[in-house]
């Protein structure tokens, strides 16, 4: 009786997105699953008696066309501002002599100077204007000699972590091969020590060694960074995914 | 009766039944996005159902976010004039500057329980009279005295109105 409510309640669409999630995580979705529901929200605008809607008369149309999500880019930057950082990823596949993998989607993402990321959004039900970005996320698909390029900036650092670099690999299906992260060379000459942590300094920084990720050994995350304040940095990294 | 400014604000289920080109390709590239992204939480092998996991992860609501980039260029090439909403002549004409990407239900492995909306919300409209079962609208920005263009619509599913402001 109490599920046939519900599902009355979605015909009329009043249920919230917390409600639907709550309920058919508590019934283990069997009352979202059922065909009913299903086939009444549709979205369909027409067809209510007493509310019968005119139907379009119009040119035919909209065309769609194929369009790649917005994370699909090399350019990450949008409009955080610092030192150019071209981040150049090399994938292999550990299950084919450590050849190069060709057609793998490279997700990264990374905090911007002052060691903010972007959010996924606002709260609650606000709405998303489209010209809204993900600054410094972005997506790239490995080329024939399994290389993904993006131009970014130096990221910043916050409290409790070293300076790195989130790093997703997919197969070209979409499936995880492997999440990790990129470490920063540390010390005297390094890129790290050039952009000396940007406004924040290295009050408070958190170093390989003590970083709760990469303090259980580091040097297969660790990647090579070369370059200047003046002409910008470049970030080489290689590592296997079993593919 | 008094002038009020309103804005529409209409949530376009989409689901496996979705027959039309744009809810397709809305529904396979949201899907795949899906996909990528839950496997950013290490629980998606226990909980691969949507509703599961926000309910045992609650940082996993963030999925409706980090999907919706997946979908923003099939809004953009709607050129800010909302789908489905027709005014009484049968065009349609309902534009939106913002919307907003739901993930209603979907699984890892299930596409077919894969059930999104992509919540419209309007310009500002003026609502000028009611006519029987029909609202007579005009565009707020275009309403500055004398004669003005105006809308004749019929409120209908799924279709609200989410804002009202008296006009001074």
């Amino acid at each position: 009786m109490e599920r046939k409510n519900f599902l009355k309640s979605l015909l009329v669409g009043a249920a919230s997105t917390s409600i639907l999630v709550q309920a058919c995580s508590k019934d283990d979705v069997s009352a979202a699953e059922s065909s009913s529901t299903s086939t009444s929200t549709t979205g369909s605008a027409s067809g209510s008696s007493g509310s019968c809607s005119v139907a379009p008369t119009e040119t035919e149309g909209p065309f769609p066309t194929k369009s790649p999500a917005s994370y699909v880019r090399s350019d990450i930057r949008d409009d955080r501002s610092g030192y150019k950082l071209t981040v150049n990823i090399t994938i292999k596949n550990s299950n084919n002599s450590c050849s190069a993998l060709s057609g793998a989607l490279v997700d990264i993402w990374h905090c911007d100077a002052e060691g903010n990321y972007s959010e996924y959004g606002g709260s609650g039900m606000q709405s998303t204007n489209y010209q809204s970005v993900h600054f410094l996320r972005g997506r790239q698909t490995t080329n024939s000699a399994g290389l993904v390029t993006y131009t970014s900036i130096f990221p910043g650092w916050y409290s409790g972590r070293a300076t790195h670099i989130h790093v997703h690999v997919y197969n070209a299906a979409g499936n995880s091969l492997k999440v990790t992260q990129i470490a920063f060379p540390e010390g005297t000459g390094t890129a790290l020590a050039a952009v000396g942590g940007y406004k924040k300094g290295f009050s408070g920084y958190t170093y390989n060694a003590s970083d709760n990720v990469f303090s259980d050994g580091y040097s297969l995350e660790l990647a090579t960074v070369t370059g200047n304040t003046t002409d910008g940095f470049v970030l080489n990294m290689s590592f296997s995914v079993p593919a | 009766m008094k002038k009020q400014i309103i804005k529409f604000c209409y949530r376009k289920m989409i689901d496996a039944q979705s027959a039309k080109p744009w809810e397709k390709m809305v529904y396979e590239d949201s899907y795949a996005e899906f996909r990528m992204q839950i496997q950013n939480y290490r629980q998606h092998t226990q909980y691969p159902s949507y509703g599961e996991l926000t309910h045992y992860v609650p940082e996993a609501a963030q999925l409706s976010h980090r999907v919706a980039p997946a979908i923003t260029g099939y809004v953009q090439q709607l050129n800010e004039v909302m789908p489905d909403i027709l005014n009484n002549l049968g065009r349609r004409f309902m534009r939106f500057n913002h919307f907003q990407f739901e993930i209603i239900n979907s699984h890892l492995n299930l596409k077919e329980k894969h059930q999104i909306a992509v919540n419209f919300y309007s310009v500002p409209f003026t609502w000028h009279d009611t006519i029987g079962n029909y609202l007579l609208l005009s565009f707020a920005d275009e309403n500055t005295g004398g004669e003005v263009a105006t809308q004749l619509m019929q409120l209908q599913p799924f279709l609200s109105i989410c804002s009202l402001q008296e006009d001074n």
